[in-house]
């Protein structure tokens, strides 16, 4: 499915990212892990044209990822970010459907029964009608969820989804999010719940200093990392 | 002595009064041209060269008196376009430009210029969140900044967009000197007719500011409505 090679990305002088090659398969969820400022974000945010690579390629079913293939691949990747960002001056409904009339070109009616399928599904059929700013932060991540879902992609890309929530609307998030890995939808999560990520996780992505030390089965690097770095991430985290 | 004369000054109430219809609708046709045409002054400001048109009209239109740029258009400009006429297509008629459609050309190209400030404000107060969330869903440039941007930066943008409508109200007092009719040129021709100064300023001053007034607290009332919740 996403094939990278040799990705790099620098800020100026400074190497945030890179260079690193791996591979992702269709149908599972890879989880990637690391201390903060270890280039998790970026990784990802290359995935899907955010960023734009130093160096390198990101492959998506062997089409390269650039400006000119990018408007064919992102309503098929779709993105979860940390903070929401869901659009503050539309309701949840129209924030669901947006992007159906704008990219989809579905009719009215297939927008809104899409729309209500999906918030059904995230437990806020009866916020249809609010706007953002009246819903709570876990309430808005899975509205953020539900939006992308609508578009039914082929891949998921959550960026530290639950990293921005109060601690008790944790759970109703990760729970959305793994009622979605276990559909058979790809995902690649970057999240600091570690309970979550042996939970949910087919594969784990460690990433230290830019670089990906490790990527394994996560019942086995739970129970045995491999890489120096991992294994002192665990003992402090665990 | 006396201070207000009503008995002298009350013929010339409906007189006075009519002004507002000039100076309301000056101010609202050029609010609505002066928005059209931020906009696109904001949408130039985008690419590269457009940019540097852009920058410069703004710089020049809120570098110079509007009482010049007002001039400028009334008395030098139909002079300037009939020589060019002349020299070139041979047409040898007078061009003709009312004071009104002056004065609404004057105000509508001066806001644009204001008004181009305020959504650019506006627009740099759009959530970069937001743009980034529309941009991984596939949305294209065009409608990010139709659907996304613009309904945002005005409706942050909206009480600065009032503010300028109501200093259009006020500031198209200058088109008095042009001679169109609005409030501030009838008070003149009251003043010269009956030599009284006092009330005729003193009842246009009164509309002036309680048009204002309500200007504000409907500006006031409809920023509360349109918050979100």
């Amino acid at each position: 499915m996403y094939n990278v090679v040799n990705l790099e990305k620098t800020f100026g002088t400074e190497t945030v990212l890179g260079p690193v090659s791996t591979t992702f398969t269709p149908g599972k969820t890879t989880v990637i892990v690391g201390p903060s400022g270890s280039g998790k974000s970026t990784f990802l945010r290359c995935l899907n044209g955010l960023e734009t690579p130093s160096a390198g390629t990101v492959l998506y079913n062997d089409q390269v990822v650039n400006e000119k293939t990018l408007p064919t691949l992102r309503p098929k990747v779709g993105m979860v970010f940390q903070n929401f960002n869901l659009f503050g001056h539309m309701t949840v409904e129209h924030n669901v459907m947006y992007a159906l009339k704008v990219i989809k070109k579905l009719p009215p009616e297939e927008r809104r029964r899409i729309a209500h399928d999906v918030l059904e599904r995230v437990g806020l059929l009866d916020k249809l009608k609010a706007y953002p700013r009246t819903l709570s932060g876990g309430q808005k991540q899975r509205v953020a969820i539900a939006r992308t879902l609508a578009m039914s992609p082929d891949v998921f890309l959550f960026d530290e989804p639950t990293s921005a929530l109060d601690p008790e609307m944790v759970g109703e998030v990760l729970d959305v999010i793994k009622d979605i890995t276990q559909q058979g939808f790809t995902s690649i999560i970057v999240t600091h719940e570690m309970g979550f990520a042996r939970e949910v996780g087919d594969d784990i992505l460690f990433m230290h200093q830019g670089l990906i030390k490790e990527k394994r089965n996560a019942k086995e690097f739970f129970k045995n990392p491999q890489s120096s770095e991992a294994q002192t991430f665990l003992k402090k985290i665990l | 002595m006396q201070l207000f004369n009503y008995e002298r000054i009350r013929p010339w109430f409906n007189y006075l009064f009519e002004g507002l219809n000039i100076t309301l609708s000056l101010a609202f046709l050029a609010a609505i041209f002066g928005i059209v045409l931020g906009i696109i002054l904001n949408i130039m400001s985008r690419g590269r060269m457009a940019k540097k048109i852009a920058f410069a009209y703004v710089d020049i239109f809120r570098g110079t008196p509007i009482i010049l740029q007002l001039s400028m258009i009334y008395f030098a400009m139909p002079r300037l376009i009939g020589s060019i006429a002349q020299t070139y297509f041979g047409y040898t008629r007078p061009i003709l430009l009312t004071a009104f459609t002056a004065s609404i050309i004057t105000f509508s190209l001066n806001s644009g210029a204001y008004i181009s400030e305020i959504i650019r404000s506006g627009v740099n107060s759009v959530d970069p969140g937001e743009i980034e969330a529309a941009k991984a869903l596939g949305v294209k440039k065009w409608y990010i900044y139709k659907d996304i941007i613009l309904p945002t930066a005005f409706r942050n943008a909206f009480p600065a967009l009032m503010n300028e409508l109501i200093t259009l109200v006020k500031e198209s007092s200058i088109v008095s000197v042009i001679g169109l009719q609005d409030l501030m040129r009838r008070q003149q021709i009251v003043t010269s007719q009956t030599f009284m100064y006092f009330e005729p300023l003193i009842i246009i001053g009164l509309i002036y500011y309680v048009v204002v007034k309500l200007m504000s607290y409907l500006g006031h009332y409809l920023e509360k409505r349109w918050s979100y919740v």
